[in-house]
């Protein structure tokens, strides 16, 4: 009697407590430090202040920067992955020459760990000894070496390329997961009816992705908006804070700061932040009719 | 049923306890170090752990490093995560912060024989090993920042000397850049990343007529109308948006990326921790070698920074007892004080690296006039050095408001802001912080 009502909680137990302290512990552990006064190098004062912390960060020199960073980041971000992935979808949906073959080497960049593709971009931009240099200046697209990374408007871009190329592949995947299972009769009947290509892709394809284009979006924008590692190995937040999104800020309040009140109340903003996004894309996109 | 839950159990409990106990104590017992430094020399650091070893038999030391640039971040969650740390590398950037929040404690206490080496050593050293009248710890290596030069670059475009003030360091620049001798002739590493960068800046404005950033209230003198800092931050603008004579890969430059432009003689100037102008004139290294000549640092006064990196212990250790304190006293003793009566660990890094030194006897030392002789001029090294100050403004906050205000400087050099505002803004930063410390 007793191990089969047991049976179900036991079983269940690891996989909760694993839950428990990897993601309810830490959570519930940020919350406290985000109401309370928490400097390292004043470990003494530890007074409660309740939702100081939290007026201190919105108020302060960095958080209108970074959001706005952050956002042209993200808009950039998440327009270029889901073009990348629609076209790339589409392209392997044909019948092209080793398309299987493609398709893993599409696949490859997400693969790769965010550190090691950030390093690999940092090399690729880099304006003394980058291989875009190298390749422009050979194709004598540029006289000279441009410093892709010193300038606020191009190191913007540059990151958008790296985070492009690692995030563009699953995009890809999902999208012609999509389109694989979208039934050929109704391209047909299009065809009957006198529709091009053009006119196939709006009212056939657009139709069927819509739950999947959902996905992506919503995916992606949570991603986005939380980058970090491409930050840290790229351009370090610069110049001139240009790439100092709101993820990096709060790296930057913890580790070099030092202020975990702050961090804790920067990583809260940001969940609640990327919650109200999701809300309002589900609405916009009418959820409940896509599924 | 009940087998199970043990095994769970049981499995739990070794995975929280195991890590605790070995990392304290080695397998044959006796003392376990944990070492921690930035990636630099790591096989003479090796080397050099052995023969600790050997001299102190009961002692092993576990060695971990982490690259320069991440070192700060790495140590803070290190610190904070309680992950075994016991002997460190660290920086006067960082001591006031490390030592405020309670990581790293003072030598002299424990081991009053630190205090004994404090008369071997340069003011700045001694100034920047100090915290609240406290010694943290023995050198690792203390050092200078220099200027460099290529002389083949300005024999070329007509020079004979190097530039004494920024005034004619622009005009030189500019003359290079008009003959097609160098694009831009002047190299800095002042990418927002490396740690580096605030030190370089500073040296320029130590190199200046009233080049302060604090007076002795630590009240910022920076943001005054016309300061050295004011001066500086303006000439490197125009050198950057105007003059076009400093490379715009300066604001992602970490200082290596300044020495390869240098070594590839794509840029003629730079301001250099002294140690790299070993690896500048290294012939393995460059075609470029031996070109590389060091010139007081441009400005009124020529003063520089001086800057040390020292071994500390973290306050971990005395929690595990006199036997654990002991030997990470030795450790101190034996990499940054003398062994035998000689600093041979300081002098090895001296001589197989070119890296500085914290005693000033040294400079006399007829091994290192030697090695140091192949790539520099050891009395134009020497008088540099006589003119170096330790950093000013080391407080608990310095490190927060350098991170800060690199950025800041980012915006000045790239025209976002004029200087003054750039300043006034560190500067009210600087308020902001300190106010918050008093409190």
């Amino acid at each position: 009697m007793w191990r089969s009502y047991s049976y179900p909680y036991v079983t269940v137990l690891p996989v909760l407590v694993v839950v428990a302290l990897f993601t309810i512990y830490p959570l519930v552990y940020s919350v406290h430090l985000s109401l309370y006064e928490n400097v390292l190098t004043r470990p003494l004062d530890n007074d409660f202040v309740g939702l100081q912390n939290f007026r201190e960060v919105v108020t302060g020199f960095y958080f209108w920067r970074s959001l706005w960073s952050t956002a042209l980041f993200a808009v950039m971000a998440v327009l270029a992955v889901t073009l990348y992935g629609l076209g790339t979808g589409l392209l392997l949906n044909q019948p092209v020459f080793a398309s299987a073959l493609l398709k893993v080497v599409v696949l490859l960049p997400w693969a790769i760990p965010a550190v090691i593709s950030g390093i690999i971009w940092r090399w690729i931009f880099d304006g003394d000894y980058g291989v875009l240099n190298g390749l422009l200046l050979a194709s004598t697209a540029i006289d000279r070496y441009v410093p892709w990374m010193s300038n606020t408007v191009t190191a913007r871009i540059c990151l958008v390329v790296a985070h492009v190329w690692k995030q563009g592949p699953l995009a890809a995947v999902f999208l012609l997961a999509a389109l694989q299972v979208i039934p050929g009769e109704l391209y047909d009947a299009a065809r009957i009816d006198g529709a091009g290509r053009w006119n196939s892709f709006r009212f056939v394809t657009l139709p069927y992705l819509r739950a999947t284009l959902a996905l992506v979006l919503i995916y992606e924008t949570i991603v986005a908006i939380a980058t970090f590692d491409l930050v840290y190995v790229m351009t370090g937040g610069g110049p001139a804070d240009a790439t100092a999104i709101i993820g990096w800020y709060a790296y930057t309040e913890i580790f070099r700061f030092l202020n975990l009140g702050h961090g804790a109340a920067l990583a809260i903003i940001i969940a609640l932040l990327l919650g109200g996004l999701m809300l309002l894309y589900m609405r916009a996109l009418r959820w409940e009719e896509v599924y | 049923m009940a087998k199970l839950l043990v095994l769970l159990l049981s499995v739990t409990v070794l995975a929280f306890t195991y890590p605790a106990s070995a990392q304290t104590q080695p397998p044959g017992g006796g003392v376990l170090l944990n070492l921690v430094s930035w990636s630099y020399g790591v096989e003479i650091v090796r080397d050099n752990i052995n023969k600790f070893e050997q001299r102190y038999p009961g002692v092993t030391v576990k060695y971990s490093d982490f690259s320069w640039a991440t070192y700060h971040d790495a140590m803070v969650a290190r610190f904070v995560s309680r992950t075994p740390t016991d002997v460190l590398y660290a920086s006067d950037h960082w001591l006031q912060e490390w030592a405020a929040a309670g990581w790293i404690i003072p030598v002299d206490e424990p081991f009053p024989q630190a205090r004994q080496y404090l008369a071997d050593f340069s003011p700045f050293v001694r100034e920047a090993l100090t915290y609240k009248g406290r010694i943290y710890g023995t050198p690792y290596y203390a050092d200078t920042f220099i200027f460099v030069y290529n002389t083949d670059h300005l024999q070329k475009a007509g020079f004979k000397d190097p530039p004494a003030t920024l005034e004619e360091w622009t005009k030189q620049a500019e003359a290079i850049k008009a003959k097609g001798i160098a694009e831009f002739p002047i190299a800095l590493g002042w990418g927002q990343q490396d740690p580096f960068s605030i030190e370089s800046f500073t040296a320029l404005v130590f190199g200046q007529k009233d080049g302060s950033l604090f007076d002795k209230n630590l009240n910022p003198v920076f943001k005054n109308p016309s300061s050295a800092a004011e001066r500086v931050v303006a000439w490197a603008t125009d050198a950057l948006q105007t003059k076009k004579i400093l490379g715009p890969t300066s604001l992602q430059a970490m200082n290596i990326d300044m020495i390869k432009a240098l070594q590839a003689g794509a840029a003629t100037y730079g301001v250099i921790p002294s140690y790299s102008l070993a690896v500048l004139n290294d012939p393995g290294q460059t075609k470029e070698a031996g070109k590389f000549k060091i010139a007081l640092m441009p400005g009124e006064s020529h003063a520089t920074v001086g800057f040390i990196r020292f071994y500390a212990i973290s306050s971990q250790v005395p929690k595990r007892g006199k036997e654990a304190m002991t030997a990470a006293w030795n450790f101190l003793d034996f990499f940054g004080g003398k062994t035998d009566g000689v600093y041979q660990v300081t002098k090895r890094w001296s001589l197989e690296k070119g890296l500085g030194f914290a005693p000033t006897a040294l400079f006399g030392d007829k091994d290192i006039r030697g090695a140091f002789g192949k790539w520099a001029d050891v009395d134009m090294l020497q008088k540099q050095a006589d003119l170096a100050r330790a950093k000013e403004g080391m407080t608990s906050y310095y490190g927060t408001w350098d991170v800060f205000s690199r950025a800041e400087l980012h915006k000045a050099y790239l025209g976002q802001q004029k200087p003054a505002e750039t300043l006034a803004t560190m500067a009210k930063k600087w308020e902001e912080l300190k106010a918050k410390a008093k409190n």
